[in-house]
């Protein structure tokens, strides 16, 4: 009775979490594998594929580049916070994925029935959205404490990036959250599940202005091309110029972690998230629960990944955005279509109350 | 109505996402080197060869050359009168400008460059060679013999 008390308390969450961690650090390793080779497609090249069969242990090579590295620590830098920025870029975005509910409960063959989430919490995106926003940490951190004045710049510039386009990108999950009314991962795709009939119609369709905003607040968000001023990979002198080895590559991994989380949580609001599509998912649980939970988490890292995949193609296709211009999309564009998206949606969940409000004072 | 549905629909961005989308399903320019071989084409010139056998010692590709990289010695007179073959036949690929003058002079299509291309080497000394080291080997050549016909037909038997 003790174990089993403690098995479910404690145990079967780190197992889990062991489990995650481990999954989503190799997902992580490979997006890194993945964009180079595609980025290599986009561009009529092959990309890396000279270590080991399509170049598949190429990211275990960078990674033993990156371990042998000196790590240098500049003269001038605040070293305590200095090593600690790159600690708190990456741990936000492997904290967020606890919430994200990856398929429907697994049921063994006692009946017993295992969740595939780490902490399926009833305030799921009001954690996740607290959680990423202090992943601006590491960067103003990191850049403040290099001790140096272009990695301030570069950290400074991010930080105000990151700020404002966390404004756009909780108002486009807001609208979901109305539309679903719950901030629990899993109740958000159970209720896509019932959405228009059972089977088929996504929040893409109906929200997809707050899809829009979501994907390019997401995009600026986590630094990527258009919106890659924060590090400018090959012209501007970014926040991270001072760090080498292996505190570079936790920046670098909590970068790409952060898409992968940024896939998952947009899969899971406005794809379906674990859904299998065409098929009236609750049916088949009744009937086969394994083998559906084994096919959404599949379905599930499919729209993953087409998610990253879009990622890359962006990445692929389109030029940096000046500085400016950037804040102009964010303050000017963005926010007035998610705010007028989520009135619009509000409106729309209100009306049958509205409805009622006006029956009753006309009668 | 246009001007604002042209504006929501993002006509540019469309179109560039298109073009790498098309450039990301067409075939790869990048050459496999050492997994694919590349298709030399025809009468390209690559590092010298020469066909002792059928070598008279003439010394046209000595003059010919530009560079002067070619030295050929002549056997003794006796031995000359017997058998045309050169003593000894220096070259230094290292001069050679891949010009195809050598192979343009010599009468008996003896010298002439071959599809052997890749010559990387760690010294300058290994571009250097003999009579010992100048023919390669010939099975694996088969494009020069198409391209210069039959030694013996051009050489009349």
């Amino acid at each position: 009775m003790e174990f089993e008390v403690l098995m479910n308390t404690v145990g079967f969450p780190l197992i889990k979490i062991l489990i995650l961690l481990g999954v989503v650090l190799t997902c992580v390793a490979y997006t890194v594998y993945v964009e180079r080779r595609l980025l290599g497609f986009f561009q009529s090249r092959l990309g890396p594929n000279r270590v080991g069969p399509f170049g598949l242990v190429q990211p275990i090579a960078d990674g033993v580049k990156l371990f042998l590295k000196e790590d240098l620590v500049p003269l001038f830098a605040r070293r305590f916070i200095f090593k600690l920025a790159p600690i708190f870029a990456m741990a936000p975005a492997l904290v967020g994925f606890s919430i994200v509910t990856f398929a429907p409960n697994w049921v063994g063959a006692d009946g017993t029935e295992h969740s595939f989430v780490v902490a399926d919490v009833n305030i799921g995106i009001l954690f996740l959205l607290a959680i990423t926003s202090l992943g601006v940490f590491g960067i103003i951190l990191g850049g403040w404490s290099s001790g140096s004045k272009y990695p301030l710049f570069g950290s400074l510039r991010s930080a105000s990036q990151m700020l404002s386009y966390e404004i756009p990108l909780t108002l486009s999950v807001l609208a979901v959250i109305l539309m679903a009314g719950s901030f629990r991962l899993s109740d958000i795709t159970e209720a896509q599940q019932q959405f228009f009939g059972t089977r088929g119609l996504y929040y893409i369709v109906p929200l997809i202005l707050a899809f829009a905003v979501y994907l390019i607040s997401a995009v600026a968000e986590t630094n990527r091309t258009p919106f890659d001023l924060p590090e400018g990979e090959s012209e501007i002198i970014g926040f991270h110029t001072e760090y080498s080895g292996m505190r570079f590559a936790f920046f670098f991994m909590g970068e790409y972690a952060n898409i992968v989380l940024v896939s998952c949580v947009g899969t899971a609001l406005f794809l379906g998230g674990y859904d299998i599509p065409f098929v009236s998912d609750a049916a088949l649980y009744a009937s086969h629960p394994q083998l559906t939970s084994i096919l959404s988490l599949a379905s599930f890292a499919a729209k993953c990944s087409l998610f990253i995949f879009f990622y890359i193609w962006i990445r692929a296709t389109f030029p940096r955005y000046r500085y400016d211009h950037l804040l102009k999309i964010g303050w000017k564009v963005l926010l007035p279509i998610s705010l007028v998206n989520l009135l619009l949606v509000a409106a729309i969940k209100a009306w049958p109350h509205f409805q009622d409000w006006l029956g009753g004072a006309a009668g | 109505m246009q001007r604002f549905l042209r504006m929501i629909t993002f006509p540019e961005l469309r179109e560039g996402l298109g073009v790498t989308l098309k450039w990301f399903v067409r075939p790869k320019v990048t050459e496999v080197y050492p997994d694919r071989r590349p298709v030399l084409p025809y009468r390209t010139k690559h590092r010298l060869h020469v066909e002792i056998e059928t070598c008279i010692s003439c010394g046209q590709c000595e003059k010919a050359c530009p560079e002067g990289c070619i030295k050929v010695i002549k056997p003794p007179k006796e031995v000359f009168k017997e058998d045309k073959r050169p003593q000894e036949f220096f070259l230094s690929l290292d001069h050679c400008l891949y010009c195809g003058q050598c192979q343009d002079s010599c009468p008996t299509g003896s010298i002439h460059h071959s599809d052997e291309w890749e010559l990387a080497a760690y010294s300058f000394k290994e571009y250097l060679f003999d009579k010992e080291t100048l023919p390669y080997d010939l099975e694996k050549k088969r494009y020069r013999e198409n391209f210069w016909g039959n030694v013996e037909d051009k050489t009349g038997g």
